[in-house]
């Protein structure tokens, strides 16, 4: 599997250029925290940073989980793997998942993790960091990853047994979160980061094994799925929302696995990223940030999830055999990305009235689908029907970084600048949000031309 | 005009010469099988005949329109089945076909879903998900897909594939009921007997070229075979290229 892994991101993105990835991903985290010590931001603010962002990735990389066979055949054509291997070899399927597993976490550990890990080394050189906790770090880090990828593929196996199950366990967890105090971070990896004593890193790790052996023993093969029928107009009705080239990804997105619920996830992680963010901020710089800035800003940047599963079932040499433009494949696709991630994102801006003054929060239902609309721009233009190429290429991943960069980071500094200037920081968020969507709505317009194009010319 | 030319067309991946120099004439009415090992160049040929893919050089003209410059023309006025396309996994086959008549804009589609259905006897299974059909089904689904937008002109890579005997028989009635209305069918196989049962010409390509045409009903039983094997069999093996 690890030769598969390798040989699949060498054909798509070339050997060199997939070389370059890990040391780019090095490249970044140093120049990262070294702008951050510029800041005058802790080196515990930045430890916390990153695993929050190892566990954020783990997690994602685990939906892959809510992938089945069909629509990775969809994506892939005729490519086929060996964890399909269950229907010819004497293997079962759960052996095949924990196996897939193991190879992610020891594939991502070659080519993330320890790229990441190796960025703090000059941090060691400068006094900032001691070679134990160095070498501490690359152990939490890569459990934290482990952790989040274990996490989605258990909620995912449990999901492809029972919905109401998966409900059940988060709104155990939302309501232990709520009623708290539940000190969360000590049952993960973090946790023995920040305490090394021995029962906390039992409390820390022990978590993650559970969730290793759970997540492939919790998964039910679809194969033994009876057949469905299904008797609606459903596709006429959301046909009405556009076009067939609109219903097509909606249903596609419903009915594959872990339905609208996977979209909700994604961005709910996005969603929990912001509030950890704003709290972290505001307790670093005692600054209070604007949340309806905030959670609008970081909320549509994590729209690029959402693309993705529109996206995720197509072979966009399908399209070229039907008498379209490919630019109207692409419309259908912005229809089907706003129905699902603009109603996502006014019930996240609406949970975090729990915490925030519903009255700062309004700016959000502003600044979200406007710089949704950038982020859908930037997404099609660059990534075409492949969002997931995204990783691991290193050329596209930087641009990609630096586009989404350019919005977020003025718009961070406003949600920062609220508390002195509320005016000034509104009205400056409006306009940069306006001409994001701006420059959304531009790139929007050339996607098709371009994409038509290379798929034409493609060898 | 004919309905399908190419003059001199060639396609090349990187240092791998898919097509070269091909020079093919189909004739309007036709029941054209381009018969020839994998790797040989006839799915390139179908893909640059329907305007999906950009030949590196030579001209092409279908239906008196360059796919290559106006590859929609071309697609509207023609049926498209590759080799091992499925409908979508999480549509009916239903929803599939609404789909199609929505792309290609067609008014009575749920009436024409009922016919095709009814021809290709898929009916039963009309509401059950994609994901959840046989092979047989899903190719009886793309068969339906081909024809249902009653095209003058349809392009199949191996079209009995997967399909039980009656339903071949089935198919191969439609096929060449379909040609006899003065329509033109152009298949891709490999398949000696399928070009054999059907086809009124059977062009042999091997490595990009075209090496013969022959007429299979002229020929003596086995004589396809003979040829092919005369043609392509003595040919040094070549690095494993598009097929």
């Amino acid at each position: 599997m690890l030769i598969e892994e390798f040989r699949m991101h060498t054909s798509l993105f070339g050997t060199r250029r997939f070389a370059v990835f890990p040391v780019f991903i090095m490249i970044v985290v140093t120049g990262a925290t070294w702008l951050l010590g510029l800041t005058g931001t802790s080196m515990d603010t930045v430890v916390a940073g990153i695993h929050l962002v190892v566990f954020f990735f783990g997690l994602q990389v685990g939906t892959a989980g809510l992938i089945g066979r069909d629509a990775m055949r969809d994506v892939l054509g005729d490519m086929t793997l060996l964890v399909f291997s269950a229907r010819t070899l004497p293997i079962s399927l759960r052996r095949l998942l924990s196996i897939f597993l193991i190879k992610d976490l020891v594939y991502y550990f070659l080519f993330f993790l320890t790229p990441i890990v190796t960025g703090f080394v000059p941090l060691v050189f400068v006094g900032e960091l001691s070679a134990t906790n160095l070498a501490l770090l690359w152990l939490t880090v890569t459990g934290t990853f482990a952790f989040g990828a274990a996490m989605s593929l258990t909620v995912a196996g449990v999901a492809s047994r029972s919905r109401g199950a998966v409900l059940a366990i988060l709104a155990a967890l939302g309501a232990g979160f709520i009623a708290g105090p539940v000190e969360l971070v000590a049952y993960t990896p973090y946790g023995s980061y920040l305490d090394r004593s021995m029962a906390a890193v039992a409390n820390g790790f022990v978590p993650l094994l559970v969730l290793l052996v759970a997540g492939p023993l919790a998964f039910e093969p679809s194969s033994d799925r009876s057949v469905r029928r299904i008797e609606s107009d459903r596709f006429k009705q959301l046909r009405s929302l556009g076009d067939g080239m609109t219903a097509r990804p909606l249903l596609e997105v419903t009915r594959s696995s872990g339905s609208v619920w996977k979209v909700a996830f994604s961005l709910g992680i996005l969603f929990a990223v912001a509030a950890l963010l704003l709290d972290r901020v505001a307790a670093a710089t005692y600054i209070e940030p604007s949340a309806g800035i905030g959670f609008g800003t970081l909320l549509a940047l994590g729209t690029f999830t959402t693309y993705n599963w529109v996206t995720q079932s197509d072979d966009p040499r399908e399209y070229l055999r039907y008498p379209t433009e490919i630019g109207a494949v692409f419309r259908g696709k912005r229809r089907a990305f706003f129905a699902l991630s603009l109603p996502m994102g006014v019930v996240y801006l609406a949970v975090a009235g729990l915490w925030y003054p519903v009255s700062e929060l309004l700016i959000g239902l502003v600044i979200f689908p406007l710089v949704s609309v950038y982020v859908y721009g930037v997404t099609a233009y660059l990534t075409g029907f492949s969002a997931s190429e995204l990783l691991f290429e290193t050329s596209l991943f930087a641009a990609y970084g630096v586009a989404l960069a350019m919005v977020g980071t003025p718009l961070l500094v406003t949600s920062l600048s609220y508390s002195t200037a509320p005016t000034t920081s509104t009205v400056t968020a409006i306009a940069l949000s306006v001409g994001a969507a701006v420059v959304g709505v531009l790139l929007s317009r050339r996607v098709g031309s371009r994409w038509q194009r290379k798929l034409r010319a493609e060898s | 005009m004919p309905a399908v030319e190419t003059k001199g067309l060639a396609k090349q991946y990187g240092n791998i010469c898919a097509l070269d120099s091909l020079d093919l004439v189909v004739d309007r009415g036709e029941l054209y099988g381009l018969l020839g090992p994998n790797g040989s160049g006839k799915t390139t040929t179908i893909e640059i005949l329907t305007g999906q893919r950009i030949p590196t050089s030579g001209s092409v003209s279908v239906l008196d329109t360059d796919p290559v410059e106006n590859p929609l023309d071309v697609r509207r006025s023609v049926g498209i089945l590759p080799e091992r396309e499925d409908p979508p996994s999480f549509l009916t086959p239903r929803e599939y076909l609404q789909f199609v008549g929505d792309v290609r804009d067609i008014s009575d589609i749920d009436a024409r879903i009922e016919e095709w259905s009814g021809k290709l006897e898929f009916r039963g299974i009309l509401d059950t998900l994609s994901t959840d059909l046989s092979e047989g089904e899903r190719q009886r689904v793309m068969l339906a897909q081909v024809f249902i937008h009653e095209p003058e002109l349809v392009f199949i890579d191996e079209p009995l594939v997967n399909l039980d005997p009656l339903m071949q028989a089935e198919v191969k009635d439609i096929l060449t009921s379909y040609c006899e209305a003065g329509n033109t069918l152009f298949l891709s196989t490999h398949f000696m007997e399928v070009a054999e049962d059907l086809c009124t010409r059977v062009g042999i390509i091997a490595d990009g070229e075209l090496v013969t045409e022959r007429d299979p009903q002229a020929l003596e039983e086995n004589g396809l075979l003979e040829t092919f094997a005369t043609e392509v069999g003595d040919r040094e093996p070549v690095e494993a290229g598009r097929s």
